[in-house]
């Protein structure tokens, strides 16, 4: 019996058309025009009890959405949702004490208080029995390396401190399910590596299930043998990480400035041309045929400048997934 | 000087913009203007019910009425956060990029004065229309009193804004002290005569309330609107007063704001 | 049971707040001295008026002296709970943080009234109720025990008035995301607070009495300690009662409306 079950959940929001200027702000105070924006849209899965799942898609593409009416923030439109047998928008008590919610870039600690102040409230709100919590927190705070900056005040931590501390409260209550919304995000690298060894340790020494989203295909690939791909609201894909990479073939993007116009050369012939300008020219080549390509270049023409980049998620998975904003799901998707 | 006209008009187009997309907020700040004077009518008029007369230093309930709604534009006219603003701004950085620029801070804060001014007015001038309607002012004044009235009105704005400011610049010495702007309110609340006409105010306060500035920023055009100051001569006097006084403050803001400057650039620039 | 934590978590978020006021210790006393400031200028006000008058509308020096009181009671108490946990509502629907609160097992609008208190605001409530008494014994050179009691109950009653009041405007807050001063319809509204509302005609009286009740919040319990006939009539003192339980039930129903369209429920 999976611990999560998810049948065709929809949202839409209808949101407030707001145009600019003082005409439209008075004609606005009459007549408000609505905008119909479909966030999620059939969306359908299950997840198994100590499953770590990746939400991977762009910015606006409903990952958070789907989380939101997972925890119970957000009211379905339309569709099931049950979560360890509750429906989480009744925001039972129940429920609550066994979920938990972390979000990348919004805090829940006190920003004036220090970060045990904060620890204290949540163990008195979660109503946590004194030995339990002492137990957790210790263990969580060993893990996670702060001990010495318990009694500091917030809003004087670093942001790696600060997203530690805030993992820590995250877990004192020992949620059977952790929601991570976009947990490294702002963050830098090292530190996202440790974020993430920390979820993965977290996951194998308690089982906890773990549903995390992000834009950055390094945080998903790194911690989950499962990812759901979703694109404007839709799951385009759903399985293992390996069939995944099969599907994204991974391009660079070449950016190159030039000194002099370069009008008879055969860029197309090299890679896909994404923009041309006078002397400025991004071209989209296959990872393995970068190098080649670069060399092509740097010896055919006088580059001035030359950088070579991971294109944009975005990109990467309408490339993967051959789709555009109101395409109809495609009737494969891979399970 | 053109550098001047031509900031000064961009920051009020600016700040004009600023207003209209937070109208919301900002009627709502509006609405205590029109609340206070209204209150303290009501309760100086009930005042002077107990007297034979039914009047109250010189003032009958009509009279309190007019001096009240003249309180009521003139205190529109006279509106000034900057002694509140400066510390907030210091606080938060805001001032060191305004120091940056070629045109003194002031001029930004003057053109966001104005344009609130101007843009609320869409607002309380039916307010003014409504209270007017409601406690039926007793209203003397001759259309000399008037055009003289306004002229004051003009030199009040000026001079409370002004005023106002120089007293902020304490905040360059002590950015938390958000009391200052507190106390300057109440003090010209009272020897202003917005909270009373000073013809109520007891012994040593109406003594007071004489030689200090606040009077020549509310009392003085109120009276001269409402017709309470009968001969030219005593409304042109006071014109010149105000004028006095907003030459001298001005002279004070000149030394105070280089003294503030040399102190924030040697404690945090 | 559930009473009991309640108590504790209100306890926890005192004791968290008392803890933390030596960093912020300059901004308290500022606020006091603003407080004392502010009680200044309202005695001074008293002093002025009465130079000029014995009475107004039966209202003496004394007894203005009380209402002075329970203004500067009420205005410092609000700050202490109702003001700053509104005020951290108000960011939180604009900043998103909300979220967090939903998320926890605790009743929501329970939560967002308690944890934030502003414990050295009661040195405001302090200064009023001692004006307050001070007018009293003035008037009759001691405060009965009856009097005292009727006295705390308005004044509850009242604090629960405004308590219904800004978790109204508060749940605004969810259609009017930005207008964060909204805190400023009730400051315009008490402003008319700060005399006896005997003082305006019939018909702005009867708006402060019945469509917007602030003669419950300030002129009701500062009638409720005045003794003789200008004390509050037992019936004023039950409407006032009626008017509190009727506020809190309304806005909670508002703000639980509130809660479902912030998530999304069909209403």
């Amino acid at each position: 019996m999976p611990q999560i079950e998810v049948s065709a959940l929809t949202k839409t929001f209808r949101v407030p058309e707001r145009e600019g200027g003082l005409w439209a702000s008075v004609r606005s105070v009459v007549r408000r025009k609505y905008k119909e924006v479909r966030a999620v849209e059939q969306v359908s899965f299950t997840v198994e009890k100590g499953e770590i799942v990746g939400f991977l898609g762009p910015n606006g593409a409903g990952k958070t959405t789907t989380l939101k009416m997972m925890s119970g923030l957000l009211h379905p439109t339309s569709g099931a949702c049950s979560v360890m047998g509750h429906f989480p928008w009744r925001r039972e008590s129940t429920y609550l004490r066994r979920i938990s919610m972390l979000m990348g870039q919004r805090s829940q600690l006190s920003w004036d208080l220090p970060a045990m102040d904060s620890f204290l409230v949540h163990a008195a709100v979660y109503d946590l029995p004194k030995r339990a919590f002492q137990e957790t927190l210790d263990e969580l705070v060993t893990l996670l390396d702060i001990r010495d900056i318990l009694k500091k005040q917030v809003r004087t931590l670093s942001l790696g401190e600060r997203m530690k501390c805030e993992i820590c409260v995250s877990l004192l209550h020992r949620p059977d399910v952790l929601f991570l919304d976009e947990p490294t995000i702002g963050v830098d690298i090292t530190m996202q590596a440790r974020i993430r060894d920390f979820i993965a340790d977290y996951n194998r020494r308690y089982g906890a299930t773990l549903i995390l989203t992000s834009h950055y295909m390094a945080d998903v690939t790194a911690l989950c043998k499962r990812i759901i791909v979703i694109d404007h609201g839709r799951i385009l894909f759903d399985g293992l990480l390996g069939d995944l990479s099969a599907r994204l073939a991974p391009f660079k993007v070449i950016k190159i400035d030039l000194d002099h116009e370069a009008d008879g050369y055969d860029f197309a012939a090299l890679g896909d041309v994404l923009q041309r300008q006078e002397r400025k020219i991004m071209l989209r080549v296959p990872k393995k045929s970068a190098p080649a390509v670069t060399d092509r270049l740097l010896r055919d023409l006088s580059v001035l400048d030359l950088t070579i980049e991971d294109p944009p998620i975005e990109d990467v998975i309408s490339l993967a997934f051959g789709r555009k904003a109101d395409e109809p799901q495609p009737a494969g998707v891979s399970k | 000087m053109r550098v001047i006209v031509r900031s000064f008009a961009a920051f009020l187009r600016a700040a004009v913009g600023t207003m209209l997309q937070y109208r919301g907020e900002i009627i709502l700040w509006a609405i205590w203007g029109l609340i206070n004077p209204a209150v303290l009518y009501a309760i100086w008029s009930a005042a002077a019910e107990s007297n034979v007369d039914q009047t109250l230093a010189g003032f009958s309930r009509g009279q309190f009425a007019a001096y009240y709604f003249c309180i009521m534009i003139i205190g529109h006219f006279t509106t000034a956060w900057d002694a509140y603003e400066l510390g907030y701004l210091i606080r938060s950085g805001s001032l060191s990029s305004q120091l940056l620029r070629p045109i003194l801070p002031i001029w930004s804060a003057l053109a966001a004065n104005m344009a609130y001014k101007i843009t609320t007015l869409a607002f309380v001038g039916p307010m003014w229309a409504l209270f007017f309607w409601i406690v039926r002012p007793t209203f003397d004044a001759a259309p000399w009193q008037i055009v003289l009235g306004i002229v004051a009105t003009m030199l009040a704005g000026l001079l409370n804004f002004l005023l106002g400011y120089v007293v902020a610049l304490v905040s360059f010495w002590s950015p938390k002290l958000d009391a200052v702007g507190e106390a300057y309110f109440g003090i010209g609340m009272v020897f202003g005569g917005r909270f009373a006409p000073l013809a109520a105010l007891p012994g040593i306060l109406y003594q007071a309330a004489y030689i200090l500035p606040f009077r020549w920023m509310y009392a003085f055009p109120a009276e001269l609107m409402m017709g309470k100051i009968k001969t030219p001569a005593e409304a042109l006097s006071g014109l010149t007063i105000q004028l006095v006084w907003l030459l001298g403050i001005v002279f004070v803001f000149r030394f105070g704001w280089k003294a503030a400057v040399r102190h924030y650039s040697a404690v945090s620039g | 049971m559930r009473y009991m934590r309640a108590i504790r978590l209100i306890g926890l978020f005192t004791k968290v707040n008392i803890q933390n006021l030596a960093a912020y210790r300059f901004d308290m006393y500022m606020r006091i001295v603003v407080s004392i400031l502010h009680l200044i200028s309202e005695l001074i006000g008293v002093y002025i008026i009465f130079s000029n008058t014995q009475d107004v509308r039966g209202w003496k020096w004394q007894h203005m002296l009380v209402l002075v009181g329970v203004y500067r009671t009420v205005a410092g108490g609000i700050r202490i709970a109702i003001v700053p946990n509104m005020r951290k509502l108000l960011e939180d629907i604009r900043e998103g943080t909300l979220d967090f609160v939903l998320l926890k097992p605790v009743n929501a609008q329970f939560l967002v009234s308690i944890r934030e208190i502003v414990i050295y605001r009661a040195v405001d409530v302090m200064l009023g109720l001692s004006i307050a008494t001070y007018g009293c014994i003035k008037l009759t050179g001691q405060v009965p025990v009856a009097q005292a009691i009727v006295f705390t109950a308005t004044l509850a009653a009242g604090f629960m008035i405004v308590y219904g009041v800004w978790l109204m405007l508060g749940t605004l807050c969810f259609w009017f995301v930005r207008v964060q001063n909204i805190e400023m319809v009730f400051w315009n509204v008490f402003e008319a607070g700060r005399f006896p509302i005997d003082i305006y005609r019939e018909s702005v009286r009867w708006t402060l009495t019945y469509l917007i009740p602030l003669a419950f919040i300030t002129t009701v319990p500062a009638r409720a300690l005045i003794s003789g006939d200008m004390t509050a009539s037992p019936s004023t003192v039950a409407w006032g009662f009626g008017l509190a339980v009727v506020m809190l039930i309304v806005s909670n129903r508002f703000w639980r409306y509130g809660l479902r369209h912030y998530s999304g429920a069909s209403a």
